[in-house]
């Protein structure tokens, strides 16, 4: 057993060019609600209110965008979060899916 | 059906006698109509969606479950009083929240039983989908009913 400690080394990193984070691989997904004709305006709004903790006049923008134009982009997330957004809109039976953003 | 009085937790509705018994009936109809087909994404079809899909059908059957335990209570004796001009419910929060879900839940239960029509303004040419029709009007009378203090603001 030695009397003196010698020195640790300390592998230095390999740091190789073009590569990227686990965070920054991973996919994300647009949480999409699609318009149909059987939710009220008002319920649609209530929701988005609720769920996203959003001010009234943006849960109004995203409903009235689903209105007019068949879908709105509610949320971009990981995979986790914008299943989990995905499962609570269909819980109050609004018609939304996960689309993997580009 | 109106809202008389909200407090922070509280909402006190004031409904006729043929009210109460439209509501009553109508959430003793839930659930209506099952699920329907479960999708998570337009596009994608691989074994992670599938695999998705499952988890979402699963969750979503659970779930309806819950809302079946809670309909039996939401509008039992205790949550009624009898009023000068009505019947008084009182719901918390939490028990408004189940209402809507509840009452829409038939409404979109009842679009689903009349084939998912692309517009409402289609004529109803049978007596089973009058019926349909008919309670799909009512549920959404009652979610204005609930959503309109929001409405207003």
């Amino acid at each position: 057993m030695p009397l003196t400690a010698e020195p640790a080394t300390i592998p230095q990193p390999t740091i190789e060019e073009g590569t990227q984070s686990k965070d920054e691989l991973a996919p994300t997904y647009n949480v999409v609600c699609w318009n149909d004709p059987v939710n009220l305006m008002a319920y649609v709004t209530h929701v988005f209110m609720k769920l996203f903790g959003w001010e009234k006049q943006k849960a109004q923008k995203h409903m009235l965008e689903v209105h007019e134009k068949g879908k709105s982009v509610l949320v971009r997330e990981g995979a986790e979060k914008a299943e989990f957004y995905v499962h609570e809109l269909q819980k109050y039976k609004l018609h939304a899916t996960m689309e993997r953003a580009e | 059906m109106r809202l008389i009085r909200q407090s922070e937790n509280l909402w006190q509705y004031q409904l006729s006698k043929n009210e109460t018994d439209i509501l009553n009936s109508l959430v003793k109809k839930f659930p209506f109509h099952d699920n329907g087909p479960v999708q998570i994404s337009k596009i994608e079809k691989d074994a992670k969606t599938v695999e998705r899909e499952h988890l979402l059908a699963d969750s979503l059957t659970e779930h309806r479950k819950e809302l079946k335990k809670l309909a039996v209570q939401l509008l039992g004796p205790e949550k009624w009083k009898v009023g000068p001009k009505g019947n008084m419910l009182t719901l918390s929060s939490a028990s408004r929240e189940v209402l809507l879900q509840l009452l829409n839940d038939i409404r979109v239960g009842c679009w689903h039983a009349l084939g998912e029509p692309e517009s409402l303004d289609v004529p109803i040419t049978t007596k089973t989908a009058f019926g349909y029709r008919n309670l799909m009007d009512l549920a959404g009378v009652f979610e204005m009913s609930l959503l309109e203090p929001e409405e207003q603001e």
